[in-house]
């Protein structure tokens, strides 16, 4: 019973902490070599990879979709999608994909030359299932080893988020401590009366039976 | 379409959050306005105390500031969207 316990907590925190990974801002510092447009198909689960930019969107199969590809200021390669969010799901209301795709295409740079740039994104990159993290903003810096700025969102989302659930636990503790534990400890007093007279009636019975033998 | 979508849910789940809010706060102040009218030393029968206590609640700031569970989502959408696609 302890195991499961600990299991389902584990779990919740792991998917929480996924979660929050995979929705919130990060940032790399990168060299633009391309961008490109490829044709997705969208009909297996991987879909939820891959954003819903419009209401037409969620009926289609397949659709095309913007990509840019960089390396990063360590020499490897990582590719981002460039979709807008729209009003889904995660909340970045990004709706200037083709804007930023216009600020990439202008923002290549050849090995020799290389001009660095702060990309801001959010998801993950798995070249198993074919998933790319979604680039949101583009910044131009001194070079790769830049500092690329103190992440103002994740402080603020995290921060707001600690202190709901702390606060939530908190009132969860004082209820329990109200409401439920004593209810418990009544259960427990009770069985434990029971359990004191049933001994009481045996030691009687006992000593009685001994009254014979003496 | 989408933004109806969302705007939908958004307001279903604000309402709920400023009804709640509304009716605990509500509450509240008149546990406060009872027990300070049996802290004693007022002339007032107790109902009328509570009631007139009440109205002045009705018309106070406090109640009108719960109104911020729709308009601060609301600042933050416009805030994310002006940050994202404009800034």
């Amino acid at each position: 019973m302890r195991y499961i316990g600990w299991t389902l907590l584990i779990a919740f925190w792991m998917l929480l902490a996924g979660i929050l990974h995979y929705t919130l801002p990060q940032k790399d510092v990168v060299r633009i070599v391309n961008t490109y447009e490829e044709r997705q198909e969208l009909n297996d689960w991987t879909r939820v990879f891959w954003s819903r930019p419009d209401a037409q969107s969620d009926e289609l199969v397949n659709r095309d979709v913007q990509f840019i590809q960089t390396v990063q200021a360590n020499g490897r390669p990582m590719v981002y999608r460039n979709e807008d969010t729209g009003w889904s799901w995660p909340p970045y209301f990004k709706f200037d994909t083709a804007n930023l795709y216009t600020q990439a295409a202008d923002s290549v740079s050849a090995k020799d030359a290389p001009e660095w740039y702060v990309i801001t994104h959010y998801g993950w990159r798995n070249e198993f299932l074919s998933v790319f993290p979604n680039a949101v903003a583009l910044r131009a810096v001194a070079g790769p080893d830049a500092p690329k700025g103190t992440p103002w969102v994740n402080i603020i989302v995290l921060l707001t988020l600690g202190v709901l659930l702390s606060a939530i636990w908190v009132r969860w503790r004082r209820f329990r401590r109200a409401r439920i534990d004593p209810t418990l400890e009544g259960l427990q007093d009770n069985w434990e009366a029971a359990g004191d007279a049933v001994e009481a009636r045996r030691g009687k019975f006992r000593r009685w039976l001994k009254s014979w033998r003496d | 379409m989408a933004l109806i979508r969302v705007f939908f849910i958004v307001l279903v789940v604000l309402s709920v959050i400023y009804v709640s809010l509304s009716l605990y706060s509500r509450a509240r102040c008149r546990d406060k306005l009872e027990a300070e009218w049996d802290a004693g030393g007022i002339a007032d029968p107790r109902d009328r105390f509570v009631r007139d206590g009440l109205k002045d609640y009705d018309g106070s700031l406090r109640r009108k500031l719960i109104l911020g569970v729709y308009i601060v989502p609301l600042m933050l959408v416009c805030l994310i969207i002006y940050f994202v696609n404009f800034a």
